[in-house]
């Protein structure tokens, strides 16, 4: 998986470790394990409100997208997959020399318009990827517990979508109400009929 | 005797997406207010007119226009953003995680609360869950982001005590309460026998519009 010795002492949620991680289970094609990233990424960003962490959580989700799917990893996607590994690798360079963040921010660029000129060969899946993406982890942060307005300032998505988005997944039925419905019509009727 | 209710950019997005926003109307002519401060109006209408986002100009269209005709007050107070800041200070200190604040919610959501404080109003229409939760259930709330995260969360005591003090003992509404209400006053009425069964979808339809309301609470509101 990750070698060892190259990450002794990093903090498993460590920048470094997570986004070296990414290029070690990008390049062998391991999508379980770059989800996995994914969620230690997003864990983090709603955590320590970073948008950084954000962004690569969003990286390491189209990535185990791509590695997801047999088909993509033929020949014919060879050239495009060792684009993206290229800019991937740039990336991880970047945080092990402890970059600041706006120049991380122009890697991770670098990778999504390497991931979006795949749409040439497979429109159909890869087009809006990234954006869709970006609006999946942002309803995630939202379920986590940020609020809808936090998690659409971090994301850079509408609240709108964030939103829409929520409401037709299960988040709200995971969450055991402190206010039954009876309770609530009690007290607004009583409110409205004073 | 007019009640005032202050809502969030989240119900309205509810009620437009699933067309329920006449329940506006309905109410207004039962002397039931809406109150939004100014940062709700600009999620709501001023940033999607302002960008032109097509896909949300008509909800925006439409909200702006209940502000015109005196459904929906707008209010614009300038003293609400100082207020707004401190709140937020207040909220996004609550929670600790690893020694450090947990930000949990916005200055949107934040004005919201200020502003129904500063007026003394006592009941918000939040569809949003977190905002909501922080009120209703911290400690619930609490639970779900050591869940979530995996985590242990500190809560600082004085901070705590403070918000709980200014807003602990606000009422908060759902959109899916309106809805409830609308039909307990005839907004249905005029879907005769199928009446119910509309409710029913509509319930739904909210719910799927991003409501935080759950299926089994659908469930409980239908048995009656």
């Amino acid at each position: 998986m990750v070698n060892s010795h190259l990450y002794k002492g990093e903090h498993l949620s460590s920048l470094k470790y997570l986004s070296s991680s990414i290029l070690e289970s990008f390049k062998k094609r391991r999508d379980k394990k770059l989800r996995k990233i994914k969620d230690a990424l997003i864990k983090e960003a709603s955590i320590n409100s970073s948008r950084l962490y954000f962004e690569l959580a969003v990286v390491a989700y189209i990535l185990s997208k791509i590695t997801s799917k047999p088909r993509l990893t033929g020949p014919e996607y060879h050239g495009y997959l060792k684009e993206i590994e290229v800019a991937v690798r740039e990336l991880a360079n970047a945080t092990r020399q402890g970059k600041k963040d706006e120049e991380l921010f122009a890697f991770i660029k670098k990778i999504e318009k390497s991931v979006n000129r795949m749409e040439r060969v497979d429109q159909r899946f890869f087009r809006d990827l990234v954006s869709k993406g970006r609006l999946k982890l942002a309803a995630t942060m939202y379920a986590q517990g940020l609020s809808l307005g936090t998690a659409s300032d971090m994301s850079g998505m509408d609240k709108h979508d964030i939103q829409d988005y929520a409401g037709n997944t299960l988040m709200f039925d995971r969450v055991k109400e402190e206010v039954r419905p009876k309770e609530r019509m009690k007290k607004l009727k009583r409110y409205v009929k004073k | 005797m007019t009640k005032h209710i202050v809502c969030d950019s989240g119900s309205l997005i509810s009620l437009t997406s699933s067309c329920l926003m006449d329940l506006l109307y309905f109410f207004s002519k039962k002397d039931i207010k809406f109150v939004i401060p100014p940062a709700v109006k600009e999620e709501a209408v001023d940033y999607p007119v302002r960008r032109g986002i097509k896909r949300f100009l008509f909800s925006a269209l439409r909200i702006n226009n209940a502000i015109k005709n005196g459904t929906l007050t707008a209010v614009e107070d300038p003293g609400i953003s100082i207020e707004t800041r401190r709140m937020m200070e207040l909220a996004n200190n609550m929670f600790f995680v690893r020694g450090k604040p947990l930000k949990l919610i916005h200055a949107g959501e934040s004005e919201m609360l200020v502003l129904a404080h500063q007026v003394g109003i006592d009941y918000l229409l939040i569809d949003e869950r977190t905002t909501r939760m922080l009120i209703e259930a911290p400690f619930r709330l609490k639970e779900h982001l050591e869940k979530e995260f995996g985590i242990n969360v500190m809560i600082n005591k004085n901070n705590f005590k403070q918000f709980r003090e200014m807003f602990g003992s606000m009422n908060v509404i759902r959109s899916s309460e309106l809805v409830m209400l609308a039909y307990d006053y005839g907004f249905f009425n005029k879907f005769e026998d199928m009446k119910k069964q509309v409710l029913e979808a509509a319930l739904y339809r909210i719910k799927f519009s991003g409501c935080s309301i759950g299926f089994d609470e659908i469930r409980e509101y239908l048995r009656g």
